[in-house]
């Protein structure tokens, strides 16, 4: 596996998450359980970015309580 | 679902992706260590965004050249302070220019 | 045991489909009136361990129902309780969905993002701006004036940048029209990001749709970048919105 191929299906995902995490349906309210937006996007992230600044960003981030439900 | 994206320069768009702040939208946080700190965040997010609403109004008039020289010091004057307030805002809060990156929907498209 | 949810569909028929959802689980149509929604049963322990396979297979699931019919994508990890909840959200959303099928029917989302050397461009810009018939006011002026004509020269640095940026979009768009029902632009999300953009094509102009980014990439300016995606299912083009008064 060259670094051509990692490379556009990294993009493929990028382009993925640009759409499923904040668009399409989106519905509020009680009976949505939903996991957090931001674990999502660290999730994302971590896997596929490797620009040094958006890793400095995400060492910053206050990922408190990661995994827990939301009340 | 491959061949779905075409580009000749998938580096530059992963690079480029990765410096969105939207990309990482601010999650409200019930920790109770963090809750005066998401506050904080909130606050000065409102500020900044009135803060530049009104730097914008001032370089407009600045613009159509209507303001005297005693107004252009008035001027200069609120919108140093402004900064300098909030940069004391900052400090007293630790939060730096991209911590203020909450998404304000229809708010934020004011600028 | 809760519900995962996929995409609302324009159907409320079972779903024929051997292929599996997210963790294995089998994929099917929970029908509301005339219309359903798309789900799998999904063991609240995946919660803990969400990973880009996931993100996959929702994509994945969501395509393969925009084969056959007309779907309106849920956001990633979206899920309900129970089959009551998501029942009484059908019924919440019911006209809002009906609306957007309708609407979305036979067209497909394709998504355009271009990248210029928006660091140089204001670079440039901003040095053009320095220092022009400011002397005066430099040795004459007050910290507060000083300060402000500062700002100004920032201010029209900026507003030049965004001109700029807005007639390199025109060039772009313009290969473009005519072949998108809808398009939805935004600009610079980043200095280097201009444009980031989404069109709705029908299905029946998609083939013309992908031969205007080929024309796009052989005649359009050549000191841009450009990423070409899709087809999509509508992820940015569905407007929600409750009902007023929820229907049994």
């Amino acid at each position: 596996m060259d670094n051509v191929m990692l490379k556009s299906k990294d993009v493929t995902l990028l382009e993925i998450l640009d759409r499923v995490l904040e668009k399409g349906v989106v519905i509020s309210g009680d009976i949505v359980i939903s996991v957090a937006d931001v674990d999502l996007v660290y999730v994302g992230l971590k896997v596929l970015l490797s620009s040094v600044e958006t890793m400095e960003r995400l060492r910053g981030a206050p990922f408190a309580g990661a995994g827990e439900e939301p009340t | 679902m491959n061949k779905k994206v075409k580009t000749d320069s998938p580096d530059v768009f992963i690079a480029e992706m990765g410096k969105i702040q939207e990309a990482l939208p601010e999650r409200i946080d019930a920790n109770p260590q963090n809750v005066e700190k998401g506050l904080a965040k909130l606050v000065l997010t409102l500020v900044e965004l009135i803060r530049k609403l009104l730097e914008k109004q001032a370089m407009r008039r600045v613009e159509g050249g209507s303001l005297t020289d005693e107004e252009i010091e008035k001027v200069g004057e609120t919108l140093m302070k402004l900064e300098n307030k909030m940069k004391e805002l900052k400090e007293i809060f630790e939060l730096k220019d991209e911590d203020l990156n909450i998404n304000l929907g229809p708010l934020g498209d004011l600028m | 045991m809760k519900i995962y949810t996929y995409g609302v569909i324009d159907s409320n028929s079972g779903i024929e489909d051997s292929n599996k959802g997210i963790e294995g689980a089998h994929v099917h149509n929970i029908p509301y009136r005339d219309i359903g929604i798309a789900v799998s049963d999904l063991d609240e322990r995946y919660k803990k361990n969400v990973n880009p396979d996931h993100i996959l297979k929702h994509e994945e699931v969501a395509e393969r129902l925009m084969e056959r019919f007309t779907v309106l994508p849920m956001k990633f990890f979206t899920i309900f309780k129970n089959k009551e909840e998501i029942l009484s959200m059908m019924s919440e959303y019911y006209d809002s969905f009906n609306e957007n099928l309708d609407r979305l029917r036979g067209k497909l989302e394709f998504g355009l993002k271009v990248i210029w050397s928006g660091n140089t461009i204001k670079k440039r810009i901003a040095e053009n701006n320095t220092g022009q018939g400011q002397s005066e006011l430099l040795s004459n002026g007050s910290l507060a004036q000083n300060y402000v004509m500062e700002k100004f020269e920032k201010y029209k640095t900026d507003r030049q940048f965004k001109e700029e940026g807005h007639k390199y979009i025109s060039t772009v768009n313009r290969f473009f029209s005519g072949f998108a029902v809808e398009e939805k632009l935004n600009m610079l999300k980043s200095e280097g990001l201009l444009l980031t953009a989404s069109y709705l094509v029908e299905k029946a102009k998609q083939d013309d749709f992908k031969q205007a980014f080929e024309r796009l990439k052989k005649n359009g300016p050549n000191d841009l970048k450009y990423l070409f995606s899709g087809p999509w299912p509508p992820y940015n083009f569905i407007n929600l919105t409750k009902s007023e008064f929820k229907k049994v």
